[in-house]
């Protein structure tokens, strides 16, 4: 199993988030999670993500326990092994394209060479050819979430968390990422995406739906 | 490129125009620094090797004062408390007795380097119609050379004419100026404390560069001046120069015990001077550190005002697997590189400065007479520039990184940025 949760719980101030999750995502999955907001589906994300510690239960990578101490391990997993879309691009405004693309790779010690190869590849593939120098101000929205995507996969992770990765473009866009999406999954590549919008949802292999920090179907 | 110096450099490079403020904080700091230590220091350096040239590393005087208290301590011990509200001062030595036998029990001193014997008294010294008082310094040449430097500071180097000319003097180029003296050769009256006239040639020009000893100094045969004072093989001081300057005090103070007579070191001589360098230097360090500190405020400044822009950022950064100590890294680099670049280029403002104080050529006169100015050109004011504006440079940078570090992303990721 690449990814599991066993259990899971998360208290804010004192309040049920999470009120005991389990999820098992193996490589090939493209899970949506669905759920009203402040449903707990994004905090499921950042625990699954390692961003955040859960109150309790567990959380497995490659069938290991993960000890949530240890930031070490957390940072390194999370650069090599999980691969973050959000709503917004959250992309550095100072770097072009391709160097925020690079700038997961350099820190994985890529080297200079292949990291460059890398970018342009990925950028390319989702329709960025030509446009790798340019700073996300002189993108489109689907362009900037599209170099976002390609952050993502900077590091070849084994899965892709999305947090409502369309739910800040237009149709014509989210169609775009979710086909990426798609083609990513088709070959093979684990993702977890959590949306509101149903029918983003539905083209996804399986559906949580989260209801009061419980996965109610 | 490291990921820490490629990001940094990146988020600073937009930055340009608080960034180079900054930096010209750190260099006007260190220019400055460099400048004024160059000044100051080179000033000083140069009063205290032509004081203590022209004057001694010790002298060795006649007691100067008495010790009220000597009766009391002699009767009860030294323990004795007591308010000795008056004393009639016994008999002032005023002379060294047996400096001869001092001369000789130090002749073998290896901290020694020579001494030589004074007979010093104040004259007043007429030329036409103007007359002046003067500090008449019997010597005797070939000693004297060991024990000071006093060739040096000849302007024709004639001092053995004191000894092939008995009736002959050296005379400060000031008090030679004063009284209207522009060539060796004229020749001078002088009046002794018991009214004995005495007419003497000026062989040669003392010029030590120190107003107070130019002005008043007049050298004259030891010989003669024992004649002119009715002081028949007598002398009052003694001048002493050592091996090491900076052992000066201490050697005197044994010369006092042992020999009874009272011997000052150039540090005591000079202690007021001293003194006030001390504040002097304090006073410019003040100012420097005053505009170090400005500068790492703007530099603190930049590095707030990034951080709390830069929250998402951190939060993806953070997200992408860059650690907390990476995080700090990154914002204390870019501290660091304006750091650094304001220390390379105050470096060069401050070899500019040096070059053209340098160059400056003015007549100064006040506690010394200089042509422009006498710079210490230590290349470890470059060093200890840089060090100090990087230091300040990462202590002002610190604490934003710090705080970008302990940014918790999920709560950035939550309010959307």
């Amino acid at each position: 199993m690449i990814l599991e949760g066993r259990n899971i719980t998360k208290d804010l101030r004192e309040n049920p988030i999470l009120r005991g999750i389990s999820i098992q995502i193996d490589s090939g999955d493209f899970v949506g999670i669905v759920g009203a907001s402040g449903s707990g589906k994004s905090t499921l994300m950042y625990i699954l993500g390692l961003l955040d510690e859960p109150t309790s239960g567990e959380v497995l990578m490659d069938d290991k326990v993960i000890d949530f101490r240890d930031k070490k391990l957390l940072s390194g997993l999370r650069n090599k092994k999980i691969g973050f879309v959000f709503q917004f691009h959250y992309l550095i405004a100072e770097l072009s394209a391709l160097e925020n693309v690079l700038v997961p790779m350099i820190k994985n010690g890529m080297n200079k060479e292949e990291a460059h190869e890398r970018c342009y590849n990925l950028l390319s593939g989702f329709g960025l050819k030509g446009k790798e120098d340019r700073k996300p101000y002189q993108l489109s929205g689907g362009e900037q979430q599209r170099v976002a995507v390609a952050r993502a996969l900077a590091n070849d992770p084994e899965i892709i968390l999305a947090d409502e990765p369309t739910g800040n473009l237009d149709s014509k866009n989210s169609r775009i990422v979710m086909d990426i999406f798609l083609e990513l999954n088709h070959k093979g590549r684990a993702i977890l995406m959590i949306t509101h919008e149903i029918e983003m949802a539905e083209e996804t292999n399986r559906v949580y739906e989260i209801k009061d920090g419980l996965i109610i179907s | 490129m490291n990921s820490i110096v490629f990001i940094g450099l990146k988020l600073l490079k937009e930055r340009k125009r608080q960034a180079l403020v900054s930096v010209m904080g750190v260099a006007i700091g260190v220019a400055a620094y460099i400048a004024m230590s160059s000044i100051m220091n080179g000033f000083q350096k140069y009063f205290i090797k032509q004081a203590v040239d022209v004057n001694a590393h010790i002298t060795l005087k006649v007691e100067e004062a008495d010790d009220p208290d000597r009766i009391l301590k002699a009767a009860y011990g030294s323990d004795i408390i007591a308010d000795v509200v008056g004393s009639k001062p016994k008999e002032l030595k005023d002379k060294i007795t047996e400096y001869k036998q001092i001369i000789k029990r130090y002749d073998n001193d290896p901290r020694i380097v020579g001494i030589a014997p004074h007979l010093t008294g104040q004259v007043i010294i007429t030329y036409g119609t103007k007359e002046k008082s003067a500090t008449m310094l019997g010597i005797e040449p070939a000693p004297e050379r060991a024990a000071s430097v006093v060739d040096e500071y000849l302007e024709y180097g004639d001092l053995d004419k004191l000894v092939s000319d008995r009736n002959s003097i050296v005379i400060g180029k000031i008090l030679a100026r004063d009284l209207g003296i522009r060539e060796r050769g004229k020749k001078v009256t002088l009046v002794s404390p018991s009214g004995g006239i005495y007419t003497l040639k000026v062989v040669d020009f003392f010029n030590s560069g120190i107003t107070s000893i130019d002005q008043s100094r007049v050298y004259i045969n030891l010989r003669t001046l024992q004649a002119i004072l009715d002081k028949p093989n007598q002398v009052n001081e003694l001048i002493i120069r050592v091996k090491d300057v900076n052992e000066a005090d201490v050697i005197a103070d044994q010369m006092t015990a042992d020999t009874g007579y009272y011997a000052e070191s150039w540090q005591e001589a000079f202690g007021n001077f001293l003194q006030i360098f001390k504040m002097q230097h304090w006073m410019t360090y003040m100012i420097i550190f005053a505009i170090l500190i400005v500068s790492a405020f703007g530099i603190f400044n930049i590095m707030m005002m990034t951080v709390l822009e830069k929250k998402k950022d951190i939060a993806i950064m953070k997200a992408i697997g860059y650690e907390d100590s990476e995080i700090t890294k990154i914002f204390v680099s870019q501290g660091l590189l304006v750091g650094v670049v304001g220390a390379v280029a105050g470096s060069l403002i401050g070899f500019g400065l040096q070059e053209w104080l340098e160059s400056l050529d003015f007549e100064l006169q006040g506690l010394m007479r200089v042509s422009g100015f006498i710079l210490d050109r230590d290349p470890y004011y470059f060093l200890y520039g840089a060090v100090f504006a990087i230091t300040f440079s990462f202590l002002a940078s610190f604490y934003p990184s710090w705080r970008a570090a302990r940014l918790f992303p999920v709560d950035i990721f939550r309010s959307g940025g």
